[in-house]
């Protein structure tokens, strides 16, 4: 607890608390209650629902391993040699996890022949490429953290590199690389956009299931019943990623060596330029192939899809109502990060719980989101079902997990010594929070605010259901327009799905540039 | 080996040990050329100034592991570690953690672990370095007891005239090869 703020921390708690217990817990019990009045265990064991299980369970392994074998080699570059275009790459493959899923649906729709259209090898590839760019940050980070001279030590015992990274390195990755493929596979088993686009009626996960049921066929039972289901394996992955998500000081401190080098052998520099070179074209030919796509109608460069996006009303409302749910997003859910992240810190631990009431939105999942705000607001005086407002408010809940987790380290790393200075010095609780803690906090807050604006442009699954005529937001345009024939109306989805691009990887240069975790690469 | 510090004493070393590339000049053992030998092959043991013990190992898996690397039964493993924990006077640490281990504990555990590997010469960086006087005394005196016992060739690395007059059979001080 800080002394200084221990007044002030109780009246942070309030928002966040309100929000939460509102727009998360009060729909998550309403699904839980109305699943409990239907006959949930019928709907659970019909083929349809079993063979969704089983897709969902079976693609998101496969899934997980491929995106850990092509991370492992990206980590070894990037965390033990310096080259030319590092820093650029390690950028580069970041692109992919901030992308709109339905524009990575898109991309690939474009970029793979159409015989692998709806199938599960095209949903794996996707998430290959969404995934690897987060595993690889995750593995290089970690490897830093291997002194260097454990592996001077095992080649003067006899290590060959082959042995030096199965029997020294690869066993100190081992956490990490549970943890990272934890959450890869959390992330493949409640993937929406991507199997929407790419998987079709025949590839349905969970989460396209549910919306099918319910906004397609109007059975909100069997939807609830997969939300259930959902939330139960969700839970309980969330559960083992925290466990295997700590790691053991005995092996790691939180120090970052300088492992880097320069190649030292014609064999290592092949390896470095192979590996970046394959990566930087897996990252860029979906993204060409977009762009591409935008301006190519009928084999013929035409623009008129560009023109159309920004004189077309309809498209031109989806931007600015895409920008607009974007700035609310940063100022809401920045504010309510921060507000929770410094009752948690300043506070006693009874706002602990804070934590875990913030954690919610990525348990229950953007889909089973929209499922129950849309059965829960749905009667006076709440039915607020069709209210602006919804959508922007389910964005910040997808976005606040997120948005906590950057800011609540800088909080609770920041030596109380430098508050104890401040008030020596004569200045007043505000003026402390404003000079010191703000201060300090004012990199992580822009990142924050930055990936809450990557998450709104980008939220796909939530506003999938909470969609009117009126509040449409680029992703929701992106799938219209692709499920209408004709190849200028396609090319305008595309034209759209590059800008989406282009604000992205605006939004990984101001991360980077202004990254809270300097020891992240 | 003695010299001042950043005088290059672990540059040197490491460039022996085969962890540095030579800008120039060779690098000879035994009759035999090995400056473009990798360090794995070169049989020459290095510990470490920190010790630098495998933090996912424990003690006897960490003194084995040049053994297992060579495949060596389990039961030759067994003996050999079994014998140079006593030698150094630790067998009774056999399964304990790292981290639970002294500096001096981590010490002898590190120079055993680079003896049962039967290099053709260790290299000690700086080994005593940081430690407490009573223990940098008693450490001393085992370790010089220890690699005469064994009949290692080894170069000990250290910036204290003191330390190297009481363990070495022979002083050099770097400046010296330098200017030749």
């Amino acid at each position: 607890m800080i002394n200084a703020y221990r007044h002030t921390s109780k009246w942070l708690v309030i928002v966040p608390v309100i929000a939460m217990l509102v727009f998360v817990v009060a729909p998550v019990l309403n699904i839980f209650s109305m699943a409990i009045q239907i006959d949930s265990f019928a709907l659970l064991t019909t083929p349809t629902t079993r063979n969704v299980v089983w897709f969902t369970t079976w693609q998101a392994i496969i899934s997980t391993i491929m995106v850990l074998l092509f991370a492992i080699p990206i980590a070894a570059i990037t965390a033990n040699f310096d080259f030319f275009g590092r820093r650029m790459l390690i950028s580069l493959i970041s692109v992919p996890f901030i992308l709109p899923t339905v524009v990575v649906g898109v991309a690939f729709l474009e970029l793979l022949p159409t015989s692998i259209h709806r199938s599960a090898l095209a949903i794996i590839i996707a998430h290959i490429y969404f995934n690897f760019g987060l595993v690889v940050r995750i593995i290089s980070n970690r490897w830093q953290q291997i002194h260097p001279y454990l592996d001077d030590v095992a080649r003067t015992l006899g290590a060959s590199r082959t042995r030096l990274f199965l029997t020294v390195t690869l066993p100190l990755l081992k956490k990490s690389l549970r943890s990272a493929g934890l959450l890869v596979f959390l992330m493949c088993f409640t993937s929406y956009g991507v199997v929407r686009i790419l998987g079709g009626p025949a590839k349905s996960t969970i989460e396209t299931e549910i919306y099918f049921q319910a906004m397609q066929l109007g059975d909100v039972s069997g939807a609830l019943v997969l939300s259930i289901s959902q939330l139960v394996v969700v839970g309980v992955l969330i559960l083992l990623t925290t466990q295997f998500g700590t790691t053991n000081s005995a092996e790691f401190g939180q120090t970052v060596y300088s492992r880097i080098r320069r190649p030292q052998n014609l064999g290592q520099k092949l390896f470095i330029a192979s590996i970046a070179l394959m990566s930087t074209f897996a990252v860029l030919a979906p993204l060409v192939s977009v762009v591409r796509r935008s301006i190519l109608v009928g084999e013929r460069i035409n623009f008129f899809a560009w023109h159309v996006i920004f004189t077309d009303p309809e498209i031109f409302k989806s931007l600015t109502t895409s920008l607009k749910y974007a700035i609310f997003t940063i100022a809401v859910s920045t504010t309510i990060g921060l507000f929770s992240a410094c009752a948690i810190v300043y506070g006693s631990t009874r706002y602990k719980f804070l934590n875990i009431l913030t954690a919610l939105p990525v348990v229950v999942s953007a889909v089973t989101l929209g499922l129950g705000l849309i059965i829960t607001f749905d009667v006076n005086p709440i039915d607020w079902r069709g209210a602006w407002l919804m959508m922007p408010i389910a964005h910040c809940l997808v976005a606040i997990p997120i948005v906590m987790r950057i800011i609540s380290p800088t909080i609770r790393d920041l030596p109380n010594g430098l508050r104890d200075a401040s008030q020596t010095l004569g200045a007043t609780s505000w003026q402390m929070w404003r000079t010191i803690d703000l201060r300090i906090m004012q990199p992580a807050l822009l990142t924050a605010a930055a990936v809450a604006c990557a998450v709104s442009l980008g939220e796909f699954g939530a506003s999938s259901f909470l969609v009117r005529r009126n509040n449409e937001t680029l992703p929701l345009m992106i799938s219209r327009l692709l499920g209408r024939p004709g190849e200028i109306i396609q090319a305008q989805a595309y034209a759209i799905a590059t800008l989406l691009i282009v604000a992205c990887v605006a939004i990984i240069g101001v991360v980077d540039h202004f990254g809270t975790d300097k020891r992240a690469i | 080996m003695t010299g001042p510090s950043g005088s290059g004493k672990t540059t040197l070393l490491r460039c022996i040990a085969g962890l540095e590339v030579v800008d120039s000049g060779t690098i000879h053992l035994s009759g035999e050329e090995i400056t473009a030998k990798p360090a794995h092959l070169r049989r020459i043991g290095l510990v470490f100034q920190d010790n630098q013990l495998f933090p996912h190992l424990n003690v006897a898996e960490n003194v084995a592991y040049s053994l297992k690397l060579q495949r060596v039964s389990k039961n030759l493993v067994d003996e050999k570690v079994a014998e140079v924990l006593e030698l150094v006077g630790l067998a009774h640490l056999a399964r304990r953690e790292i981290i639970k281990l002294s500096g001096g504990e981590a010490k002898r555990i590190a120079v055993a672990r680079a003896l049962v590997a039967q290099p053709k010469v260790l290299l000690l960086d700086e080994p005593l370095n940081g430690l407490d006087p009573e223990l940098h005394t008693r450490l001393l005196e085992d370790l010089g007891n220890l690699l005469r016992s064994r009949g290692t060739t080894t170069l000990h690395v250290t910036h204290d005239q003191d330390e190297a007059r009481a363990i070495a059979n022979r002083v050099l001080d770097i400046r010296e090869l330098k200017s030749h």
